[in-house]
Formats: structure tokens, C-alpha cells, sequence
């Protein structure tokens, strides 16, 4: 991994280091530093949205705790790419087998999005966590702690991260701006506030994205980084459908999740946003509205994307229709 | 010297003859007429979607009539000097000893009537004194700036080709290439084609290049698809719910989630309206038992599962159907899966910035089109080490 500190990319160049230098979370940042300094941490649980600080928490409590050799006595996993339980375990086994290194007697693994473990993982990663807790410590983070099993819930201290406020993601861009010689209007920073709806990563990445085009930064030119960096409209989709043209809304809907990547639960938030500016009844944007949440709620519960958008599209179908 | 391998098979598999031109017969039945007819009109003009063999079957009528092609593009029409040396020797008797010319304007939709002023009056000149057939392919060539050109022509519009043409033209390609691609993967770049045999041939070539398990012919494929298209045709024709009806998928040697694929893709061939979202609905709720029966274990849900998608999505209707209706194979897999391939450059790249970043893939998938940004500076992609590979893709990324 390379040295953070020498790094191009921004949201590691500007990763705060120190506990003092995070913005927000001030309780968690309380706690979690006066259990650092005991050197005995228990398990932790990072719980919150995107952008909020949990990295960058745990990559700072493990410098606190291994000095210069953090790197020897840190393994950090994705749930969310490496989804095998068996390659968790496997990994975590050959890290916990050999001792920590330096006066600290635990290894700590950071298990980042574990919310996206199925439940027969969890299960094994509870044993996991069980049978190592001589050698190792997991901090786990995840966006929601329901999608985590209660025992392992009940392992670990659990920790709620808020959206940052814009007062505590204005100390963070003005570092930045400073450092980098960049100038900002107030009206820029509104629109990147706006944007990226208290997540600092991607703050600090439309920064760094709009910077590359020009060092004054004005609420035109993020707007226009913005709206590049805008998934396609799912509003075509949506046109599609109320005029009655299934076969094109759906292909289109493919054509958006596949192209860009984008889960089915980003696009149902994209739907549902874009339900009261439709062009029909009041009464029937309800009966929509109603719909994509159960359709939100059964994607949540992991259902087959494609499917279950598809048969609401067939909804705004009808609803072009004027009935539903 | 070119290595073979190399040769696109759009280009390795043209047309040779009238007899390797697929789906256009109405069109060659016109050409043969124009050219008997020659000089009566001087100009033949072949319009329609790209891909469908447009330029082909010029080709084809050249080896038919042994005919040398002269081929003009749209770029020359504004050079003169070219024009008249095609005009030149255009204009003069024809040689009984050399072997006779097509002259082939390709792509004249190229031509812009404000930019490339004089361009198109050059071709009406040429068509005017041509001793030899002119053939001139287009896009649309009901464009206003083509009216003249069109009078002066004969237009015959080619079809966007069958889906099944396609089909054979992949197959015989498959047995020349000697690669085997199952015949449901096969089918499904036919159709996901819509009419361009171009883009078949392409899809075809890039698979052919790939090891994976799809590539595996399996045996008993007809078998298979003959009983899924009977319960297809009993699940959407009928609205009477039976005993048959709720047994329908049973003896079908398919696993439950192809069911699901079938029923998903053929919905909106057979319903609309009210019906169509209906029997959506039906699969949706069969979906989620689905879902709990993964998650759960949960195996007596699979009751609600069968029936809701047989029985709930035949139920939607009031009346049966009459009528026949191809139902298509399923091609949101295939969609994906070769999406998935195109994506595989793109996969590196946010693994890599991933691991610098602390951020899963996958997220840094979410946000490619920003990190793509970012990504612009020399000094970002020397620090996350991509390769030339990746950084070409950054450079000119493959359109899905």
C-alpha cells in the first residue's frame, strides 16, 4: 500500500492522522481515543453513513496502537469484495496465527462494510472473532448495524456515526484549499455540500475532480463537475415507461445499472425522488410512492434487482395510463 | 504481413456472392433488375440501419457481375481532381477488353450540404455521365439535401435482418472458426443484434476470445427449450388455473432461477396494460419468496414460489389466449455477462484505487464517474501504478 502521506489522491493526502485533526464525532472520537490509550481495546462496531469518518478512525486507532509498525499488525478486509467467508476466515487465520509485533498483544483486523456479509457468514465470522480474541481485535464498520447479527452486535461496542454538519466539512475543505493554493466561493461550497449530502470523501473527491479544470472554484464549474459526474437520468426511464413503452424503459434501466455500475437501490432512490415531479394525478404519485418503498424494502431484503424494478416500471405503465 | 487472426470477421466473413447475402432478397431481386436495365437509371441507392449489409451486398453485386469496384467516399466527392478521373474514364465508351466497374459511394449521409458545398452536385454530375452502375449506400436518405440525388436514383430500402438470418450466419462462422458457442448464447447475441449483423459478427468474435463455461455447448439443448416453450405457451395463453397449471414448471429440467429468467423476458411479449403489470407482480412476489427460501432455508416456501410463477402469472388474464407468439430466450444474463467483460479495465483500475483509497471496489465503481476525473492526473495514476493497459482505457473508454 503506498505511504498515504505522499499520496496524489486527495482523500488519503488529506486523511486526517490524528484524532485531533478528525472534524464531527466528537463523543465517538472521545471514547474510542481514551479506549486507544488503555492499549486494550475491545471490539468495536463503526455504524453510519458514507463519508462519515469510520476509516479513517480505525486507520488512526491503529497507528495510536502499533507506532510505526502498524502495517505488521493490521489487515484490513472488504466484506462488501472479498463476500467468502472461507477467504475472510482463511485470511484472518494466517494474519492471527503469528504474534503481534511490538508491545501491544493483539493484531486488529478491519472488516470494512460488513453489512454486506450474508447471515451464514456472519455466522462464521462470529466464531471467527471468538476463537481469536486472544491474538486479534475487529473493529467492523457497516452504514446499517440492523443487517448485523445481534451476537456479533453483542460483541462489540457499537458506535453511531452522524452525517457530518457543514460547519465541521467547511475545517476540512479549507485545509485543503489552503494547502493546494485553491480559492472557493461561498455559493461553490454550497453546491458541493449539497451534492454530496454530508459525505466528506466525496467532498474532498469533487474538489480534487474540480481543481483539475481550474484552481477558482465557483458553484458553475462544481455544478458542471456535478452534473458529469451524474449517473444518466433515470428519468428517461421513467418518460419511457408513462408513455407506455415498456420493452425501451426497461432497456434503458439496464443499459444505466450496467453501464455505470449502479446498484438497484440507488436507482430506486433516484425513482423515488423523481416520482412528484411527474407529470400525472397526485393521487397516483401516492399509489407509486407506496409501491417503490415495498420494492426498496424487498431489494434491502435482497431481492433480484431486475425483477423487482421491472414489475414497478410496469407500475408507471399503468400509471401513464392513469390508473394504478 | 497481417496476421489472420487478426482480421476482423466482419471484414473475413463478407459476401462473396448474391447467395451469401442473408435476409436481403427483396433488395438483390432490385439490384438485378437495375442492372439489366442499366443505363435506365444510372444509380442505385441502398439506405437503411447500420450493420445490415448495405456495403456487402455492393460488394456482392461487383463479384457477381465481375465487375471492379471504384469506391468513393465521402471525403473524395469534394476532391475534383479524384472525380474526374473517376468521370474521366467513367464518361468514355466502355472498353471491350477491360474488365467492367461498379463505382461505390459508401456512406453519403458522410456528405454535408453546407460544409462540403459542391460535394453532392458532384455526385448528380457523375450519376448524369456515368457509363457504369453507381451504387450509393446511406442511413437515411430522406434527408432534404438527398431529394435530388433520390429522383434521379433507384431507392431500395434493405431490412433490418431476422434475428434468425443472423442466427445462421453465426452458426456457419462457429463451424468455420471451429469454436464452439452454445446455442442459447448464440441466440442471444442474434437478438440482442436487433438487425445488425455487424455487431453480431463483433459480440461473436470477442466471445469466441474468452474462455468461460458459457462457451461450453451443452447437450440436450433442444430438448430443454422445447419443454420451457410449452409451459410458456400454457402459462400465457391460459387463463384457466388447473391442476395442470400448477404443476406446469415440474418435468421441466431447468433450474428455478432460468424459469424465472424466461418468465421475466417473454412478460411483455404476451401482456400489456393492466395484465402485464399484474402478472409482474406475480413474479415479484415470487422473487421474494425466493429470496426467503435462499436466506432461510425455508424449502416449504417453495409452494408460493411455483405457483405464483406459473399459476399467478397465467392468472392475470380473463380470457384465453389465441394466437401464437415467439417467445425469446432470456438475454439479461448474456447483457451482463458481456457487459461484465467490457468492465473488466474498468474493474482493475477502482481495485487499485480502492486499495489506495481504503474503499471497497465496488464503491469505487459507484463513483467511477468522478474518480474518472481525478484520474486524469498523470501524478494519481503514477501513484496508484496503473499500467498502459488501464490508463488506454482511461484515455478512450470502450462504449457498452
Amino acid at each position: 500500500m503506498a505511504s498515504s502521506l505522499d499520496s496524489e489522491v486527495w482523500t488519503e493526502k488529506y486523511r486526517p492522522k490524528k484524532f485531533e485533526e478528525m472534524v464531527g464525532q466528537e463523543e465517538i472520537i472521545k471514547r474510542v481515543r481514551s479506549l486507544t490509550n488503555s492499549l486494550n481495546i475491545p471490539h468495536l462496531l463503526f455504524a453510519g453513513p458514507a463519508g462519515t469518518g469510520k476509516s479513517t478512525l480505525a486507520l488512526i486507532v491503529v497507528k495510536q496502537l502499533f507506532g510505526d509498525s502498524w502495517r505488521d499488525n493490521y489487515l484490513e478486509l472488504n466484506a462488501s469484495d472479498e463476500r467468502g467467508i472461507d477467504v475472510i476466515r482463511q485470511k484472518v487465520k494466517d494474519f492471527a496465527r503469528t504474534r503481534a509485533i511490538g508491545n501491544v498483544p493483539f493484531k486488529v483486523i478491519f472488516l470494512d462494510e460488513a453489512d454486506a456479509l450474508t447471515r451464514e457468514a456472519q455466522q462464521a465470522l462470529r466464531r471467527t472473532m471468538e476463537n481469536y480474541t486472544s491474538t486479534c481485535r475487529f473493529i467492523l464498520s457497516c452504514n446499517y448495524s440492523s443487517k448485523i447479527l445481534d451476537p456479533i452486535q453483542s460483541r462489540a461496542v457499537i458506535f453511531r456515526f452522524q452525517l457530518l454538519e457543514k460547519k465541521d466539512i467547511k475545517k476540512r475543505i479549507d485545509i485543503i484549499t489552503q494547502n493546494e493554493g485553491l480559492t472557493i466561493t461561498g455559493d461553490a461550497f454550497d453546491s458541493l455540500y449539497e451534492s454530496s449530502e454530508g459525505d466528506c470523501r466525496r467532498v474532498i473527491n469533487l474538489i480534487q475532480a474540480t481543481a483539475s479544470i481550474s484552481p477558482n472554484l465557483t458553484s458553475d464549474l462544481v455544478n458542471t463537475l456535478v452534473s458529469k459526474a451524474k449517473p444518466s437520468d433515470i428519468k428517461i426511464v421513467l418518460d419511457y415507461a408513462l408513455s407506455g413503452d415498456f420493452i425501451n424503459s426497461k432497456e434503458k434501466l439496464l443499459e444505466i445499472m450496467l453501464k455505470e455500475s449502479i446498484s438497484g437501490q440507488d436507482v430506486i432512490k433516484a425513482i423515488q425522488k423523481e416520482i412528484w415531479n411527474l407529470p400525472i394525478d397526485n393521487s397516483l404519485k401516492v399509489k407509486l410512492t407506496e409501491r417503490t418503498g415495498e420494492i426498496e424494502f424487498r431489494l434491502v431484503e435482497g431481492s433480484d434487482e431486475f425483477i423487482q424494478l421491472e414489475s414497478l416500471i410496469a407500475g408507471f405503465v399503468m400509471a401513464g395510463q392513469g390508473t394504478a | 504481413m497481417i496476421n489472420k487472426e487478426n482480421i476482423p470477421w466482419v471484414e473475413k466473413y463478407r459476401v462473396r456472392s448474391f447467395s451469401d447475402v442473408s435476409g436481403q432478397d427483396l433488395a438483390i431481386e432490385k439490384v438485378k433488375l437495375f442492372l439489366r436495365t442499366f443505363p435506365k437509371k444510372r444509380s442505385i441507392i441502398f439506405h437503411g440501419p447500420s450493420g445490415i449489409g448495405k456495403t456487402s451486398l455492393a460488394y456482392a453485386v461487383a463479384l457477381e457481375n465481375d465487375s471492379e469496384i471504384l469506391e468513393l467516399n465521402a471525403s473524395d466527392l469534394r476532391d475534383k481532381k479524384k472525380i474526374s478521373e473517376i468521370i474521366g474514364p467513367a464518361s468514355r465508351q466502355k472498353s471491350l477488353f477491360k474488365k467492367d466497374k461498379i463505382i461505390l459511394v459508401d456512406e453519403v449521409d458522410g456528405v454535408s450540404a453546407v460544409k462540403d458545398r459542391g460535394g453532392l452536385a458532384e455526385l448528380i454530375v457523375l450519376i448524369e455521365k456515368s457509363a457504369f452502375p453507381i451504387i450509393i449506400t446511406a442511413n437515411d436518405i430522406w434527408q432534404k439535401k438527398f431529394n435530388l440525388i433520390r429522383k434521379k436514383s433507384e431507392v431500395v430500402a434493405l431490412k433490418e435482418v431476422d434475428y434468425k438470418v443472423i442466427l445462421g450466419v453465426l452458426k456457419k462462422i462457429c463451424e468455420k472458426e471451429n469454436c464452439f458457442v452454445s446455442n442459447e448464447v448464440l441466440t442471444s447475441i442474434s437478438i440482442k443484434a436487433r438487425g445488425d449483423i455487424r455487431a453480431a459478427l463483433n459480440d461473436l468474435q470477442i466471445l469466441s476470445k474468452m474462455d468461460s463455461p458459457e462457451m461450453i455447448k451443452e447437450i440436450g439443448e433442444r430438448n430443454k427449450e422445447k419443454s420451457i416453450f410449452t409451459a410458456l405457451q400454457y402459462v400465457f395463453k391460459n387463463s384457466k388455473i388447473d391442476s395442470e397449471m400448477v404443476r406446469v414448471f415440474d418435468d421441466i429440467d431447468m433450474s428455478i432461477d432460468e424459469i424465472f429468467l424466461w418468465i421475466e423476458e417473454n412478460i411483455p411479449l404476451e401482456y400489456k396494460g393492466e395484465e402485464m403489470f399484474r402478472a409482474f407482480e406475480a413474479l415479484a412476489l415470487a422473487d421474494v419468496y425466493r429470496g426467503r427460501i435462499r436466506r432461510q432455508r425455508h424449502y416449504r416456501f417453495m409452494v408460493y414460489e411455483y405457483f405464483l410463477l406459473g399459476a399467478g402469472v397465467a392468472g392475470v388474464k380473463k380470457y384465453n389466449r389465441a394466437g401464437w407468439t415467439s417467445y425469446k430466450k432470456p438475454s439479461r444474463i448474456l447483457k451482463i455477462w458481456l457487459s461484465n467483460q467490457r468492465a473488466l479495465k474498468k474493474k482493475s483500475i477502482c481495485s487499485k484505487y480502492a486499495r489506495h483509497c481504503h474503499i471497497s471496489t465496488k464503491q469505487a465503481m459507484k463513483d467511477f464517474l468522478l474518480i474518472k476525473i481525478i484520474l486524469n492526473s498523470k501524478l494519481v495514476r503514477r501513484d496508484l501504478k496503473l499500467n498502459e493497459e488501464e490508463i488506454a482505457y482511461l484515455d478512450k473508454p470502450i462504449i457498452l
